[in-house]
This record gives C-alpha cells, structure tokens and sequence, in this order.
C-alpha cells in the first residue's frame, strides 16, 4: 500500500490512466520534468542536462532542508552565501545568485545578499526536485543563467495524512503533517512543518554562535477545483516565518569589546491562483498570477547598555501575471508561447534612504518542440525581457537530441543568459557598524559618496581604479553543453556532459576604498570575461537487486580571461616562499576564480527492498581543494589565515588552498505495515569540520525520526 | 669509495674552473644581491592595553644608504649621507620634500634578478604637501616611491605601490614584481624589492605579527653606470 500510494505521489495527472501498470513501467513514467520545457515531458527525451532527484531519494536521505538535498547531487556544491554565513549553491562554476529558485514553477525572493537561503525550504512537502543545468532564460528571463532547480510539491492523491518527527544533534527538531482530500470535482492538499535547532558553534567563542538558535515555521495549502472536464483551477499558499536568536561580539579596539544579542525574522508568502483551460485537443491556456512578499529584519542591542544597537530591515515584493498557450500541432510538432510582467519592489533599512525603488520586466517567450524524425529532437526557444531600467534583453536557445541507437544518445544545447544588476547592486547604501565597521554601496550611490568623502578628506586610499567605479551592466553567458547518454549494457546507464559557459560583466563586490578612519568602501563591478569550462559525469547501475549504486564526478576549470591575458602578456608575478625571489607566472599555474573546486564527485549506494521494507543509504561527497578568496564575515573569533600568500591578487598553485574532504553520510530505515517508518542516520559521519572556511558544515550531525501514514479511498478516480 | 670522492672532486674542479672562465668573459663582474633583514621603520615599542594603540612611535625615519649598505643616523638627516629612509609604510628618497639630495626613484613592474640595467628616465622626486600626507594612512601618490595600496584580490593594479592590503586579515603583504629602482643621493643606481614587512620576515604574517620591519634586496652599482 504505501508503495502504491508513494507511487501515485509521483505520477502526474496526465499519465494517471497507466497507474495500475508495474513497478518498471512507472520508474520510467515517475521520470516527468516540468521545469526545461514548461510542459511535462518525459526527462529521457529531453536535449537539456536535467537531474531528477524524486521523493523516495530524498526520504531514504533522511533530508530535511534543501540544502540538504542539493549539496549530495553530482555537480552541485553547496556553499557560504556572500556573507559567508548560510547556504546557497554552486552550479557549473557560478555563484549561487545565478541560479533561479523556483517552488512549482514560481520563484522564491529574498536574495537580499544577492543568493536564497537553501535552508529555508523544508523538503517534507516535496514531490521531486527537478535542476535543470545551462541557461534558462530563454524561458524564465534574468537569473536563470546558470540554471534552474524547481521544487514540485506534492499534489492531493487521494484521502490521506501523514505526520512524521524528526530529532537529531543540536537539539534539532523537525516536524511535518500534510493532509490531502480528493473528491470527483475538487482535492485539497494542506502541509505544515516546523523546524528548529539550537545552532551551533565552531570556534571556542563564549558569545555568540556559528549558526544561533532558530526556529521556522511553513505552511502551504493548495486547492484543485474541475469545474469541466475541460477547465482546472488551482490555488496555492505558501507562508513562512522564521525566529532566530543572534549574539555577535564586536571588536572595538583589539582588547575592548561590545557584546550584542537581539532578534533576526523572515518572513514570506506567496498565493498562486493557475488557471487551465483546454479548449481542443489541440490548444490549451495557462493563465496565473503570482504575488509574494519576503521581509526581514534585525535587531541587535548592546547587553551591557541594554541601548539599540543595531537595526536592519528588508522588504520585497514580486507580482507576476502570466498567460500562457501551448499549441499542439501534433506529436512531432508543440508550440508554446507565454508572455506577462513583473512588478517589483524594494524597501529596505540597508538603503539609508529607506525609499521604495520599483522596477518592471514585461516579457514575451516562444519555444518549438519539434520532432522531424523518430530520433531527433529540436527544441528551439527565445525571450524578451524588456525592463523599466535596463531596457531590452533577448534570450535564445536551442537544443536537439538525437538517438543514434538503443545504447547511444547524444545531446547539445546552446543559450544565452543573463542576469540583471539588482536593487541591491545599485542602490545599497549600508553601513555596518556591528561587524567592525564597513560600507556597501551600490553603483548609483557611491560615486556621490566618495566625493562627498573625498571633499571632506575623509578618503583614505583608492583600492580601485576611481574612473571605474559606479559603472554597470547586465551581465550575459553564452552557454554550450555538449552530453551523451550511454547504456552499453541493460541497466547500466552512462551519462557524460561537456559545459562550456562564457561570462561577460559578472559583477562582484569590490573595496574601492578605505576612509581615513579604516573603514573599508565595497562596491560593486563588472569582472569582464569569465569563463567556466568542465566535464560532468555520472554512471548508474543496479549492481544487485535492489541495490543501486551510483557514481558522479565533475571537472571544472573557472578563469578570468583578463588575468590568463596578463599571465601570458608576463604581467603577473609571484613571490617563491623559499627564496623570496620574484618569478613570473606560468599560464598553467594559475588555479582560477576562488571558491571553485577542480574536482567534485560523489559516490551513493541505496537499499530498498519493498517487500520487507528495510531501505538505507551510504553517500559519499567529495569536494576538492579550492582557494577561499576573501573571508570577511566568515566566521566570528577567529583570525583568517592568507589565501594569497605570495601577494598577487590572484590564485595560483603556490597559495593557500582548502584542503579536499570527504563527506561520509548514512542512513538506514524500516517501514512496517506500510504505515510506520521509523529512520535513523548519521551525516558527516567522520566529523569533518573547517571552522574556518567552511562555517556552514557543523561537523556530525545524527537523527531520528518517524513517520505515520494513514489512507483511505487510495486512488479511486 | 676512494675512487668515488677522487672522482667527485674532479668533476666539482672541473665545475669551477667552468664558472671561473665563463665570468672571466664578462667585462664586468655580477653584482650580487645584498638582503637586509628587519630594518627597523619607526616600531611601536608597545601597544595601549585598552585600545591597542601603538606606544612609542617617534615619527623618525630611519635612513639608509646604499654605498655602505648601513643605516645612517637620524642626525646626518639634513645631509645626502642617505639614499632612502622608512617609516612605517612610508618610504622617502632624499631629495624634495625629503631630504636635501638630488636622489629619485621610481617603480617598475618585473622580476627584480632580470632587470639589468636601470632605466634612462621617469624618475621621480619627493614633493608631499603635508606631514600627514606623508605619514597618513590615506597614503600618498606624491611620493617617488607612492604609499598606495595595490588593489587585492582583483587585475586592475590602481598604483605603482610596493605593497597591498588584505581586508580580513588586516596583513601587509611586499608586492611579487614590484622592483624599485633609485638614483642614489651620489649620482649612482641601485634597484630594490621589499619582501616582508614584518619582524623576522613570517612566511604567513598575521594580526599578532609585529609590523614595521622591513626585510628587503637590494643591489647596488658603484661604478655609476645604469647595468646591474
């Protein structure tokens, strides 16, 4: 029963009628992507590089958050947002603010340091976890421009509730319920999950933590509604709110400090109303509006004072109508076209000026999925964004598959993405004077603010050539991704991918300045001509019976153009520590962009017998030496060692580098009666930990949980 | 075992008598680099236990000269007994502002052992307008040698400064590449790279190392001609 029902969790409507059909059947029916195409279709025909990661994987992980679930997937590395606290996720050698986030089909806000927060999506409501890898702009506009990952929710089949509780170190707690009712005309499905966690702390520091206490709070619910056969209505709601408790301690001076404590909170919804006519066999329409709205804010006091101390806040919102139409031609021949505008907006405490700054993107997109031939496959797409403030911005891509024979496919996909400065980018204007003191300013705000600091002589030193700062551009990739699935024996399945992404304008933080009171000035600028390069590969293969084993590796080479043009023009040099004697770089010793590993891999095992219901799982992550590049804000209490040692700005094979580790997770689990799980795991078994440079891995984290599932009427349609 | 030795000995003989001839050939020796360690630029001799600031800072440059290869005292200061004087991350030539000399400077990009011969021109003097531009942390471009800071962390090299800033770990690192090369206070040339910043020359300097050290190379051409 509970296969069954996990099963039916898993199909979509559209394949319903071949739910009586066997396991086998359905494993290749499960594997239906909504996210590369905008449509379901079947993850094998697609030309793109997606991974699937279904509900079963993630429950035999014993994930709770998406970052749990993210940082296990081949070519995934889950990393310390711009802050150097939290999660966010690296794809193919970007950073995490070029992926788009999306929860079905709808994005998630809040990139208020410019990437989301992995954590705060619970996994407890979700169906599959679809990443699409390349860019997606040509659909879902800026952002996309390293990929997409979109979170389906699970969606009512049939009466049922399930509850489960999980408990693990660090006092963490994580509780789910969800509930779903489906009648002839009408389903309902109602999910609630709290998490929370006493944090932890890496370093010996008796005020304050690594990670502070908190607790969150998620509520979705979602109504269908078939009024005809022909009409579906949705609605769906998402809300969130999460409490956490910071204490930092501040450095005045090297032997005085401020102890501070307060409160930070998020909150965020979304409501979703879709609705779906078909009004022939042949053309259906989409209409949907989507409104959400994320705010937080910080409140620090000083303890000794008991005074304010510090204060933060910030509030978006986003609104997007859309229609869309999809012509069906025939089978060989599918037409989509969409087009809507967002309404965006942004108020915030970390512009001094508090003002509302506004922005609007209408946009158009078609795309044409075309099958001249049994084998061959061409999707063809392009959008056009056109933004209040940075005009007009044209997306394509095109990508084909082609099925040489049952053991041989091959694929390749060529786009253009970008991604647009933000609100943050342009007009930050913030001053910390929590964190020993700094400021960030957007590329609007700080060339009046140097020169308001420069008439005052308040300038210290320029870090940065002053005839450039303030300027701006949207950034743009061209994208090239070259694959082949290989099965050259039954079962074994071989997937090898080529990317090759080139970059122009990435923009990155940089001091500009520091005053005369040492304060340091960070802005923002374009890094012309990145480019990130590699091999990504996976190997599948049920060695035993129901035993699967898996294999994923990643090659990636990330590199500044300008600087391999200096290292060959003989303009950059490095100091040998030994004998303190000069040399010039060589082209082949230079590493390449901080925070990119070279090599990644993983190795997973997974347990599932559904007969007697044992399942359990060992993974095996591995990430690669890399360069840290700039640690400020990583963690509290400790003193950073130098990356770039021999004082060249860049990474080369000399400098200090994060040594490569291994991440060792296990779980094992049993379901009785097909009602009952009960679950336990270690992660991070080996207790890795890298206070420094990797404040975001906590060191052993062990579990347990369990789960209730109760049903009736299961899949009576 | 003997025979081994005799055999080694003779290579090593046969080695030198190589060298020997193959210098012979120069027509004028190689002069070799001179490092001088923990040159003492203006230290704190303590830190305020509550602030941390530093105790004991004199504002006094300490002068070198190349001909001697020594410091000079701070009493021949008004005199062109020294090519070049430090203070904490200000390095001053005699001559401007300076000091009373015609000495100059001027900073290159390269590797200091391949720069043979000093270049003909762009050579500048010291001509701050203030103290505090001259010692200030808001630095200097007014300076031959200018006390700017080189951009970390990214390709774009705003000034021609000996050395650059880590923002989280507040260390001063020497500049790979940056090679300095003076007309001396008597008309001659010498070239120089400064290596380390920091007492007994650390190879990963933190916020605990004791700044204001120099350790620097330098080579110096008696013979007044530009090769070195």
């Amino acid at each position: 029963m509970f296969l069954r029902i996990t099963l039916s969790i898993l199909l979509l409507p559209v394949f319903c009628a071949a739910q009586k059909a066997d396991t086998l059947v359905s494993k290749e029916l499960q594997e239906v992507v909504v996210t590369a195409t905008r449509n379901e279709r079947n993850l094998g025909a697609l030309p793109m590089s997606v991974t699937l990661v279904n509900k079963d994987q993630i429950k035999t992980m014993g994930s709770v958050r998406l970052n749990d679930v993210l940082t296990e997937q081949n070519g995934l590395v889950v990393i310390p947002q711009v802050n150097g606290v939290g999660n966010g996720l690296q794809l193919q050698g970007f950073d995490p603010a070029y992926t788009l986030i999306l929860v079905d089909g709808e994005p998630l806000i809040g990139r208020y340091t410019g990437s989301l927060e992995l954590s705060r999506v619970t996994v407890g409501n979700i169906k599959q976890v679809e990443i699409v890898k390349g860019p997606c702009s040509s659909l879902y506009g800026s952002e996309a421009l390293a990929g997409v990952v979109n979170i389906i929710t699970n969606r009512p089949q049939g009466d049922k509730a399930n509850f489960s509780a999980r408990y693990g170190t660090f006092n963490t707690a994580d509780l789910s319920g969800e509930l779903s009712l489906k009648r002839e005309k009408w389903s309902a499905i109602a999910f609630a999950n709290r998490y929370s966690t006493d944090g932890y702390n890496l370093t010996d520091d008796p005020h304050g933590q690594t990670v502070s206490p908190y607790y969150n709070t998620t509520l979705t619910t979602r109504l269908f509604f078939k009024p005809t056969s022909k009409t579906d209505f949705s609605i769906s709601g998402r809300w969130f709110k999460e409490n956490q408790k910071p204490a930092y301690d501040v450095d005045v001076s090297p032997t005085e400090k401020i102890f501070t404590s307060g409160h930070a909170d998020v909150n965020d919804w979304n409501v979703n109303p879709v609705l779906t006519h078909r009004f022939s066999n042949h053309f259906k329409t989409v209409a949907r509006l989507y409104a959400t709205h994320y705010a937080s804010q910080t409140n620090l006091i000083n303890t000794k004072t008991d005074s304010a101390y510090y204060h933060d806040d910030f509030t978006q919102s986003f609104t997007r109508p859309e229609v869309l139409g999809e012509y069906f031609i025939n089978s060989n021949n599918i037409i989509t076209l969409g087009a809507g505008t967002i309404f965006e907006s942004v108020q915030t405490s970390r512009y001094a000026d508090e003002l509302k700054r506004k922005q609007q993107t209408s946009y158009a997109f078609f795309q044409y999925e075309w099958q001249p031939i049994e084998r061959l496959q061409v999707i063809s797409g392009a959008r056009m964004d056109i933004n209040s403030i940075y005009g007009s911005q044209l997306s394509p891509k095109l990508s084909s598959l082609y099925k040489i024979n049952s053991k041989l496919t091959l694929k390749g996909s060529f786009g253009v993405g970008f991604k647009s400065p933000d609100f943050r980018q342009l007009y930050l204007n913030f001053n910390n004077s929590a964190a020993g003191g700094y400021s960030v300013l957007g590329t609007e705000i700080v060339k009046e603010r140097l020169q308001t600091l420069e008439s005052q002589g308040l300038v210290g030193s320029y870090y940065y050539n002053p005839d450039l700062i303030g300027k701006l551009q949207a950034e743009h990739s061209r994208s090239f991704n070259l694959g082949a699935q290989i099965s050259p024996i039954n079962k074994l399945a071989v997937d090898v991918n080529l990317f090759r992404n080139d970059i122009d304008n990435i923009i990155e933080t940089q001091i500009v300045a520091v005053t005369t009171s040492n304060q340091n000035i960070y802005s923002y600028r374009n890094l012309n001509r990145v480019f990130t390069q590699g091999l990504e590969a996976g190997i599948n293969y049920p060695v035993f019976r129901n035993v699967n084993a898996s294999l994923g590796y990643q090659l990636l080479y990330a590199k500044d153009k300008d600087i391999v043009d200096q290292i060959k023009e003989g303009k950059i040099y490095y100091r040998d520590p030994a004998t303190l004697a000069t040399r010039q770089l060589k082209p082949s010793e230079y590493f390449g962009l901080f925070n990119r590993s070279r090599h990644v891999g993983n190795f997973k095992l997974f347990y599932s017998d559904k007969e007697t219901g044992w399942e359990s799982s060992l993974r095996v992550i591995y990430r690669g030496k890399y360069g840290a590049g700039s640690l400020q804000g990583n963690i509290q209490g400790l003193n950073p060692p130098v990356t770039d040692t021999n004082s060249n700005g860049i990474l080369d094979k000399y400098d200090n580098f994060v040594s490569g580790y291994f991440l060792v997770n296990l779980s094992v689990a049993k379901t009785f009666d097909q009602k009952y799980r009960v679950q336990a795991g270690v992660d991070n078994l080996f207790n890795h930990r890298e206070p420094m440079y990797i404040p975001n891995l906590p060191g052993r984290l062990l579990y347990v949980s369990v789960s209730f599932s109760f049903s009736k009427n299961v899949n009576q349609q | 075992m003997k025979k081994t030795k005799l055999f080694l000995s003779l290579v090593l003989i046969a080695g030198f008598a190589g060298l020997s001839s193959c210098s012979k050939n120069d027509a004028t020796p190689a002069l070799q680099a001179t490092i001088y360690s923990n040159l003492p630029a203006d230290p704190a001799t303590s830190f305020n236990p509550t602030n941390g600031a530093p105790i004991g800072k004199t504002g006094k440059f300490t002068l070198f000269s190349f001909s001697t290869g020594a410091i000079v005292s701070n009493a021949d200061s008004a005199t062109t007994k020294w090519d070049i004087g430090f203070n904490g991350l200000t390095i001053i030539v005699n001559s401007g502002t300076s000091g009373p000399g015609s000495a100059a400077a001027l900073v290159q990009d390269g590797v200091f052992e391949n720069l043979k011969t000093a270049p003909d021109a762009g050579y500048k003097t010291d001509n701050v307008s203030s103290k505090s531009e001259l010692y200030g942390q808001s630095g200097s471009s007014n300076l031959a040698i200018p006390t700017t800071a080189n951009a970390p962390s990214n390709n774009v090299s705003v000034s021609n400064g000996w050395y650059s800033y880590n923002i989280s770990t507040h260390v001063i690192t020497a500049t790979a590449g940056k090679v300095i090369v003076v007309k001396t206070a008597g008309g001659k040339y010498a070239k120089l790279e400064i290596l380390n910043y920091y007492k007994d020359a650390p190879d990963s300097p933190s916020m605990t190392s004791l700044p204001d050290y120099y350790k620097f190379a330098y080579v110096y051409q008696p013979n007044g001609s530009k090769s070195f």
